[in-house]
């Protein structure tokens, strides 16, 4: 008897063959006795398996059993609680973090383009216009002595995903 | 409902309140059924302690997953395929941290077993039935966690073998190869424990 027969003899008793195949394994086993003798020892097992399970009882108390599921679902509910917490964390983040970006951007291009207008201006003579950023507050000032005007720029603070407005202040 | 007529409850009116965060509820559910989860872990993992933590990690998943029971089934069967996967995830733990001998490789193969002779005797003749109980006990604890897993999917909680296989991970051919390796190592074991007593 091969594997495959074995399979079958186990497929029957296990009522997973189709209605032809079955009655076909089913002559087979009154025609050979091998196959008989193996589909008795197959189900005489089967029978004391499912009729003889054990059934252990838990050796604790429902008290004390109990008491590590209620600590077990305790934990779980506070974990929503957390995790609520952190997603507002990081829609904030979400928020600021293009408006950073932006603020940084235009930080480094102002440096940029106040370093080459500063070694433009030590080029040129005393009379040229000259741009200045104040130390103490986000101004920059454009002065031309010659022409005899001063134009001052105010950073706004980002607040949001566009670009800082400038409020330009002239002064003749 | 007051927590005195819990007991008078069925099943799916307490499923209902604890859903509802009644854990008063759901403590009576976890009292009626406990010993029937705890009971299907020791089949599979043979280990009381670990028994014990896995039937409890399985209540309290039972709990998150509340809403998900749509009553297809008894309370207590959707509880056991909680635990039954629970323990299918610690036996695979278990297996990749077990170095495999050539003895289980040939287990699994269940070469040796398809040429044993057939056994003639029926194992549950001239025993008594908790005579009969623990040498089946014995027996399944004297198989490698596979066999004995497809064993106890087919013959404690009646899976086809479709089922088995779609819950264990693996093919139906597996599936059948374990099972018939299972029966006749268990036939062998039970005539062979038969014989001691």
């Amino acid at each position: 008897m091969n594997e495959e027969q074995q399979l079958k003899l186990q497929a029957l008793l296990d009522s997973e063959l189709p209605e032809r195949e079955a009655r076909e394994i089913l002559a087979w086993t009154q025609r050979d006795t091998a196959a008989a003798a193996l589909l008795t020892e197959l189900r005489n097992t089967r029978q004391a398996i499912s009729k003889f399970e054990t059934h252990p009882t838990i050796p604790e108390s429902r008290e004390f059993y109990w008491s590590k599921i209620e600590r077990g679902i305790q934990r779980l509910e506070a974990v929503p609680t957390r995790a609520s917490e952190a997603s507002i964390f990081f829609r904030l983040r979400r928020l600021l973090l293009p408006s950073t970006v932006v603020a940084v951007g235009l930080v480094i291009t102002g440096l940029v383009e106040y370093s080459r207008m500063g070694t433009a201006s030590a080029m040129d003579d005393s009379d040229a216009p000259t741009v200045e950023a104040m130390a103490d507050s986000d101004a920059t000032t454009y002065q031309d002595k010659a022409d005899g005007t001063t134009l001052v720029w105010f950073s706004v603070p980002e607040d949001s995903q566009s670009t800082p407005a400038k409020a330009p202040g002239v002064a003749n | 409902m007051s927590g005195k007529d819990f007991t008078n409850a069925t099943d799916f009116a307490l499923v209902k309140l604890a859903r509802r965060g009644n854990l008063k509820a759901f403590e009576e559910l976890v009292a009626r059924h406990r010993d029937k989860i705890y009971a299907r872990a020791v089949s599979m993992v043979r280990n009381e302690d670990d028994a014990i933590d896995l039937s409890q990690e399985a209540w309290v998943k039972g709990w998150q997953r509340l809403k998900q029971f749509q009553g297809e089934s008894s309370f207590a069967t959707w509880m056991t395929r909680i635990v039954i996967n629970l323990c299918l995830d610690q036996l695979r733990r278990q297996k990749r941290h077990r170095v495999e001998s050539i003895q289980e490789m040939d287990d699994e193969s269940g070469g040796a077993e398809r040429q044993m002779p057939v056994v003639t005797v029926n194992p549950t003749e001239r025993l008594e039935r908790s005579e009969l109980r623990n040498v089946i006990d014995v027996a399944l604890g004297k198989l490698s966690a596979e066999h004995r897993t497809v064993l106890v999917l087919h013959e404690f909680e009646e899976m086809e073998y479709k089922e088995i296989a779609k819950t264990v991970g693996c093919s139906i051919g597996t599936v059948m190869s374990r099972l018939f390796y299972a029966r006749r190592k268990m036939a062998a074991l039970l005539a062979e424990l038969k014989k001691e007593k």
